[in-house]
């Protein structure tokens, strides 16, 4: 295959621009788009930056962004991704070039997978002969375990671009993986931390992290699982953000009552008096167009009894 | 075929316009719909699965018990949950009789596994087909410039899709059997930013700035969307979103039963044009030049 990389360059230290440089390229039929990064760099430019280690899909270095998606570079085939004979290969995006492919993977990763605490905080003593864990106890984590830190969900993430504070589905598998540890025991205390601003509730349940994870960790749903637990344990929003509890709380209380939303009085009630300045105006606009929910004149739906019964069985299960 | 309907809460709350949209338009194609009446409000990604699936699980018991297998939404949102929950309910029977014990037994209910969730969408392009729609359109679009707008839901996980990746392209298909022309953007997939309106309401309408702004700027003149959350937040949104941005948008933001509606030669006042917080006066006023 004769094919033109289009490489992203870029040398900071250097006071150079970005630039997409194209560089042509002969492949084998079975090439990945890392064989031709190396050739690139054997044959065109020594300097050229990237990162690479296992070269077989299982250590998460050479996440990269082929053709504008998010991608491992060594099991990327070119034969796959080339379009009209061309291969554009850019670092990940939102986030601070070093040189070339090589990216700030402490700000992308492991800042953020600090922020989670992940290490274990048992509620005991570690008793005499260490913990030990029948195989069923691991079993709900075993995948989240097996996540290698690639990237390619927070390269994915929806929310990310728009706000790089956000902890990202990365750093969340992690704290999945400690809270469901069954030797852990400050699912609270964690949960309390990760529903804080940039935590679990910032999260927009796009699912792109699980369209990303090249794991199949399916890292929306351990976000669900966590928000799940939370809401288990009436840790329902951190301390800075109680409009999130009171969301939910609001969103139950009127789906257990009516069996179904009462959109008023959950914009009433996740807001407050507080924010009523601010409502009046949306309320007013929504009004004239004949389109205002009237909170609390909410007509139950047939049926809403049984609604109510799976809430209270639910409660006094958990 | 009937179709158990599923309108969900928003259809009928803060987009009252749809509901009644809908229901013309079905009626119109002869679809034939079952309103479920008697069911709950399937937790939108909310309230925690321990609670929605039971809830979900009651609502498909409830249209087994109509003898209905289809179950038509006109909702992204309802479309993802309900078919999520849909989804762990088949493929873990031992879920499944577990919920239908614990929760429904009670109720003399019992849900079988049988129903498949559909959003209007994908019941027109892969049930009804395009080809009879185009033969109903008594206005083609002509010129109208749309953009679509999917909602996460509908699109994501994989498992949604059934299958069929074609489904990430149907709402431009259906632009096209209408009659009005595609104007393709890069947010068309992404999310429109209503789930995190309460947690993180700067990020929320960042959102709905990039996304209603990149249509306006291919040349959209509207923006279509087979979900009402989105709805919300595009439309409901966007004076918002223009003021943190710091220009103006101006995008109307159309349901696509309304859309489907206009082609089909229904008015704007039926189809409750005037009750967006975006004025539809462009697109009704393009669209009167067309009849």
């Amino acid at each position: 295959m004769e094919l033109i990389f289009k490489v992203y360059r870029h040398d900071p230290a250097a006071g150079t621009k970005p630039a997409l440089e194209s560089y042509p390229v002969s492949l084998p039929d079975g090439a990945t788009v890392l064989d031709g990064l190396f050739q690139i760099r054997d044959r065109h430019d020594g300097g050229l930056a990237f990162r690479a280690a296992c070269g077989r899909g299982f250590c998460g270095e050479c996440t990269l962004r082929i053709n504008r998606s998010g991608k491992l570079a060594c099991i990327t085939k070119v034969a796959q991704v080339a379009k009209d004979g061309e291969v554009t290969v850019e670092p990940v995006r939102n986030i601070t070039v070093l040189k070339d492919l090589v990216y700030d993977v402490d700000e992308l990763l492991w800042q953020k997978i600090a922020w989670v605490e992940p290490w274990l905080r048992p509620a005991t003593a570690q008793p005499e002969g260490g913990y030990v864990i029948p195989d069923a106890g691991l079993e709900p984590i075993r995948k989240a375990m097996s996540c290698y830190y690639c990237g390619l969900c927070d390269e994915g993430c929806s929310v990310i671009p728009f706000d790089r504070r956000f902890s990202g589905p990365a750093a969340l598998t992690k704290a999945f993986r400690v809270v469901f540890d069954p030797r852990d025991g400050a699912a609270r205390e964690r949960l309390l931390r990760l529903g804080e601003p940039r935590g679990m509730w910032d999260c927009v349940h796009c699912y792109e992290a699980n369209e990303h994870c090249p794991r199949g960790i399916d890292p929306t749903d351990r976000i669900f699982d966590l928000r799940d637990k939370a809401v288990e344990l009436g840790v329902k929003s951190g301390t800075a953000n109680p409009q999130v509890a009171r969301h939910y709380d609001s969103f139950a209380a009127s789906v257990r009552q009516s069996g179904w939303l009462d959109e008023g009085r959950l914009a009433l009630e996740t807001w407050g008096l507080g924010r009523l300045g601010e409502l009046l105006p949306m309320a007013w606009r929504a009004l004239r167009r004949g389109k205002l929910p009237v909170p609390y004149l909410h007509r139950k739906r047939p049926g809403a009894e049984w609604i109510r019964k799976i809430f209270d069985k639910v409660e006094k299960r958990s | 075929m009937s179709y158990a309907f599923y309108p969900g809460c928003v259809s009928r709350g803060g987009c009252p316009e749809l509901y009644p949209s809908a229901v013309k338009v079905a009626g119109r194609l002869g679809l034939g719909l079952e309103e479920l009446t008697d069911v709950g409000c399937n937790g939108a990604g909310v309230l925690s699965r321990a609670v929605s699936d039971p809830i979900n699980a009651r609502t498909f018991a409830k249209a087994e018990a109509r003898g209905l297998t289809q179950l038509m939404t006109i909702c992204s949102t309802c479309t993802g949950v309900m078919g999520g929950a849909n989804l762990r309910l088949k493929e873990d029977p031992a879920y499944r009789e577990r919920i239908n014990r614990e929760f429904l037994a009670e109720e003399r209910l019992a849900y079988q596994g049988s129903v498949d969730v559909k959003h209007l969408l994908w019941l027109l392009v892969e049930d009804y087909g395009l080809d009879r729609l185009r033969a109903e359109v008594r206005r083609p679009l002509k010129g109208l410039r749309v953009s679509p707008f999917y909602g996460c839901y509908i699109r994501r996980p994989d498992g949604i899709l059934e299958g069929k990746p074609a489904r990430k392209r149907y709402l431009e298909m259906v632009i096209e059997a209408l009659g009005a022309e595609v104007t393709d953007f890069g947010g068309k997939g992404k999310c429109c930013g209503f789930p995190v309106l309460t947690a993180n309401e700067p990020n929320s309408m960042a959102m709905v700035a990039a996304h209603t702004g990149e249509a306006k700027s291919k040349g959209a003149e509207c923006m279509v969307t087979p979900c009402p959350l989105c709805h919300l937040n595009l439309d409901g949104g966007q004076p918002r979103a223009a003021k943190m941005k710091g220009t103006a948008i101006d995008l109307p933001i159309l349901h696509l039963p309304q859309l489907i509606g206009l082609a089909l030669g229904f008015s704007t006042e039926e189809l409750h044009l005037k009750r967006h917080i975006v004025p539809t006066r462009p697109v009704a006023e393009k669209v009167s030049l067309l009849t």
